[in-house]
Parts: structure tokens; C-alpha cells; sequence
């Protein structure tokens, strides 16, 4: 029979409370002993009552996020707030800090020339912003946000400046006027300030997109 | 019916069912979740990941209280009562429920299908 102490101890986020870890495992796993132990005598295999113990639990990580909010004395909107907002506002905060410093530091853009149109790239501030992405999605993690929180948060910089651009796009084209060459210009920006910051802040919150709880768990039942 | 609306549903309903099972008597997670099933036929399942965060919410509630002692097997147990908030709940919750049928019944004629 498989150590069901051991199973749920690891497959349990890492994060959860330790006020209450202890004895949520031992319930969690006295439960899964009895759902093996009854399909046991049924007549069921020692592979096939294994199988449908497991699947009592189907996603590790979202039944270790519920437990966490069902012990936790805070109410949802603190959840998000610590899940989303707080990751979101902290991740766009590092990424303004740091391109106002380079800008301040007197760190030159390097321009590249596309058709005639310059495109103005911060290396030194592309080259940070994996840091910030990491930052977001990390503490959306550690908050057990779910995937999309943790992406939010980790491109929350360059999903902001792709809102902001369909904004002002229409304006300057009521104002200007049609120009393909404003559309060039729009596309440039696009680039510019949405594309290569948002393959940057997504490379640093890759580590942190994946579920922890996920982790060894069929491996240890066996 | 929106995910959501039938997620407050089940949960509702998995309120509801806790605290009717246990205002007979006190029982662990297992037993709870055996009962349900046998009780209904099979209508109404809670898997482990489905009762115990219902369990733990119902108890921060003060619905319920969790107490670890042996079973008749001699092994430890978190049993689950009924606290006084708990018993003072499932009056109005079985009422809610009921006028809930009675609508779908008006409207759907479920009771006849």
C-alpha cells in the first residue's frame, strides 16, 4: 500500500500554512487509506483501487489553493488582491523604475532604422525586465494565483502598453489622418513597446508558471 | 447556465447535504462522503477534493466543529458535529432549497419528468 502521509505531504503545494499542514495531511490521508481500503474490498487490484483512489483528486494545486482559502481567515477579494493586483502593481511598478533609471542614467537608446522610422530600444532596460516578470508571476505563485493571474501579473508591463496603443491608435488616425506610414509606425511600437518587453517579461515568469503541487505525485505512490 | 451559477449550485447544495447528514450524528470525511453517495444512490459524490474544502469553509463558518478521535477501527479521526450555528443553518437552507424546487417544478415540471 503506498505511504499516503508521503503522497499528500509532497503533492500538497509547498506553500501551504504550516499552522495547518500537519493536520490536513492526516486527514487528507487517513481519507485516501479508507477510499483504497474499501476498493481493496471490493475486489478490485492493488493497480486498480490505486487508480480510483487518485482520482479523488484530479488537480493538486487548485484543491491546495481552496484548502489554503478555506483555513485562511481572508475573503476573496484579499485572494485576488494578493494573487493579481498586488503582483500586477509591483511588476508594472519595477518595469517603469527601471526604465525611468536607465533613462536617467543617461543609458542612450539604440536606434534602429526600419523604412526610414527609428525604433528607439532600451537594451540595458530589455535586458532587466525578465527580473520583473519573474517578480509578478513569482508572488502571484506564492499567492496561488491561478495560470492566468501568474501571466498577468508577470506581462502586466507590456498587456498595459498594448491597451494604451489601441487607444491612442484611433485618435491619431482622426487627427492625422490615414497614413500607411503611421500604420508602419503603429506597428513599430507595437514592436517597440509591446512585443520584445512582453517576450522579455515572459521569459522571467516561465520558472513560475508551472504548478509545484504537480510535482512527484504519481511518482511517489509508487 | 453559466459555469458559475451551477459551481454555487453543487456548493449549495454540498452545504446543505453536510450539514443534514451531520445533524444526525458526527462523522469523518470518509464516512461523510460514503454516505452522501450511498444515501443517494450515487446522485450525489464528493471526492476528497470536493468535501474537504467545503468541510474546512463551513467550519471557519462556525458550522461545523472537527475533533480528532478514534473510530470503531481504533484509528485516529478529525469527526465533524454540528455546532449550534451549524443546526441553526439548515432550517432556512432546506426551506431555500425547497422553494428552489418548487420554482423549477412550476417552471419545468421536474418533479414529472
Amino acid at each position: 500500500m503506498p505511504d499516503w502521509n508521503k503522497l499528500v505531504q509532497e503533492s500538497l503545494a509547498p506553500y501551504q500554512s504550516p499552522a495547518h499542514r500537519e493536520e490536513v495531511v492526516a486527514e487528507l490521508a487517513a481519507h485516501f487509506e479508507e477510499t483504497y481500503e474499501a476498493a481493496r474490498s471490493q475486489g478490485l487490484t492493488e493497480p486498480a483501487a490505486l487508480e480510483l483512489t487518485l482520482q479523488e483528486v484530479k488537480d493538486w494545486r487548485a484543491l491546495s489553493a481552496s484548502i489554503h482559502r478555506a483555513k485562511s481567515e481572508e475573503d476573496p477579494m484579499n485572494h485576488r488582491t494578493k494573487s493579481l493586483w498586488l503582483p500586477t502593481l509591483l511588476t508594472l511598478l519595477g518595469a517603469s523604475v527601471s526604465l525611468m533609471a536607465t533613462q536617467l542614467l543617461g543609458v542612450q537608446p539604440r536606434l534602429v532604422w526600419i523604412q526610414g522610422m527609428g525604433l528607439t530600444l532600451y537594451w540595458p532596460w530589455l535586458a532587466g525586465l525578465p527580473l520583473c516578470g519573474a517578480l509578478g508571476a513569482y508572488l502571484s505563485q506564492r499567492a496561488h494565483g491561478p495560470l492566468r493571474a501568474r501571466l498577468a501579473a508577470g506581462l502586466s508591463p507590456a498587456v498595459i502598453m498594448l491597451i494604451v496603443m489601441l487607444l491612442i491608435l484611433p485618435w491619431g488616425l482622426a487627427i492625422d489622418g490615414f497614413h500607411f506610414l503611421r500604420l508602419v509606425g503603429f506597428g513599430l511600437g507595437l514592436a517597440n513597446w509591446v512585443a520584445l518587453p512582453g517576450i522579455a517579461l515572459l521569459i522571467g515568469a516561465l520558472p513560475f508558471l508551472h504548478d509545484p503541487a504537480e510535482t512527484g505525485t504519481l511518482r511517489s505512490t509508487t | 447556465m453559466t459555469k458559475r451559477i451551477r459551481s454555487k449550485i453543487a456548493r449549495g447544495s454540498g452545504e446543505l447535504a453536510i450539514l443534514a447528514i451531520l445533524a444526525e450524528q458526527p462523522l469523518y470525511g470518509f464516512e461523510i462522503s460514503k454516505q452522501i453517495g450511498e444515501r443517494t444512490a450515487g446522485a450525489l459524490k464528493f471526492t476528497l477534493a470536493s468535501l474537504y474544502p467545503l468541510l474546512y469553509d463551513m467550519e471557519k463558518r462556525g458550522w461545523v466543529e472537527g475533533r480528532w478521535q478514534a473510530n470503531h477501527a481504533g484509528r485516529d479521526r478529525r469527526y465533524y458535529r454540528l455546532t449550534p450555528a451549524g443546526r441553526r443553518q439548515l432550517a432556512p437552507l432546506r426551506q431555500e432549497w425547497r422553494t428552489f424546487f418548487q420554482a423549477l417544478d412550476t417552471l419545468a415540471g421536474v418533479s414529472h419528468a
